[in-house]
């Protein structure tokens, strides 16, 4: 399982971006995996639960975007509609290798934060 | 007061940054790097201490080693007087750019004509890994079954070179050789396919002029 490991760079990464603009403590995180990133959404959702709990963003909500992959054949000039994370790239219908566009993000998107003034810098 | 920041920032930004400097720093030294990745006991040490045996009159070649613990595999490199390093993850199931880094500081492996990484024996969270590699090389043993590829696409689709190993064993096993090249070429249309015995050298002068074209390609560019 290699989702713990990503949790945490996700943690990393919005406690840059909160740093960058101003101080306070994470409230909600969006972030969007692609059905071919090879990254299961519930295991990064317990990783974050692990490396967010105890810590002064306990309680910061996970949102995750689940981005399909675009995969169109070039000879149908069509998007072929495959079964929820097929990775098979080659056209269903032709044979022709799909051109596959998207399915592989990994990103931190949107990071909500609260800003306390009276408080220290975590 | 709430603060809403919009950044769409690879969550993997950090490492990756690191494996883009490692990308800089082999165009440099003009080393072509590829990343090994595979089950655990398919072939991946075995294949390099051939494969050192054929280029290293000619070539330089350095060696990193991935696994959870024990200097094994780096050892057996070494006895064939290559420079190799073992990284210990303790645990972890892949390396990380940081980790390749680590490595090239700690030991003398550049400049080096081709560094192979061998990663963590593991066909899944090595895939997700930037190492700063030229590409990744998947290795299926006919042993482990014919079924590989379609249990594991992400590594299948994302390795440019899928090395077939162990194939002197393909008349003792029930590995239905056909469906799985046909396979990796589904998941996979433009990578390529090369059929291996480390045993009986079946396919090794294959493997290594592929090393040598792609390494000669990667100084011309």
């Amino acid at each position: 399982m290699h989702e713990m490991g990503i949790a945490i760079e996700i943690y990393r990464t919005c406690r840059e971006a909160v740093r960058e603009h101003g101080q306070g403590r994470l409230q909600r995180v969006r972030i969007a995996i692609g059905e071919l990133s090879a990254v299961e959404p519930d295991l990064i959702r317990f990783g974050w639960e692990a490396v967010i709990v105890d810590g002064p963003d306990a309680g910061a909500e996970l949102e995750i975007d689940w981005c399909k992959a675009d995969q169109r054949c070039p000879r149908c000039n069509e998007s072929k509609d495959r079964s929820e994370g097929s990775w098979l790239r080659i056209c269903p219908d032709c044979g022709t290798p799909l051109e596959v566009r998207g399915g592989d993000e990994l990103d931190v998107l949107e990071v909500t934060f609260e800003t306390d003034d009276d408080a220290a810098p975590p | 007061m709430k603060t809403i920041v919009s950044i769409r920032r690879k969550a993997l930004a950090a490492s990756e940054e690191h494996a883009e400097e490692l990308r800089g720093r082999f165009a440099e030294s003009g080393t072509l790097v590829l990343n090994l990745i595979s089950s655990p006991g398919s072939g991946k040490t075995t294949l390099l201490e051939t494969t050192v045996g054929r280029l290293a009159e000619r070539y330089r070649i350095a060696v990193i080693e991935g696994d959870v613990a024990t200097e094994r595999d780096a050892d057996r490199i070494r006895a064939l007087g290559v420079p190799a390093h073992q990284v210990l993850t303790g645990g972890a199931c892949h390396l990380d750019a940081r980790q390749i880094e680590t490595a090239l500081e700690t030991a003398d492996l550049l400049p080096a004509d081709i560094l192979f990484i061998e990663n963590v024996g593991n066909l899944i969270c090595p895939t997700t890994y930037d190492l700063g590699e030229d590409f990744k090389v998947v290795l299926l043993s006919v042993t482990e079954g014919d079924d590989k590829p379609l249990k594991y696409p992400a590594i299948f689709s994302r390795a440019d070179v899928t090395v077939i190993t162990k194939a002197d064993l393909l008349p003792y096993v029930p590995f239905d050789l056909d469906a799985v090249l046909e396979h990796v070429k589904s998941l996979n249309p433009s990578g390529t396919i090369v059929i291996v015995s480390s045993t009986t050298g079946d396919g090794v002068d294959e493997w290594c002029d592929l090393l040598v074209e792609r390494l000669g390609s990667k100084r011309e560019s």
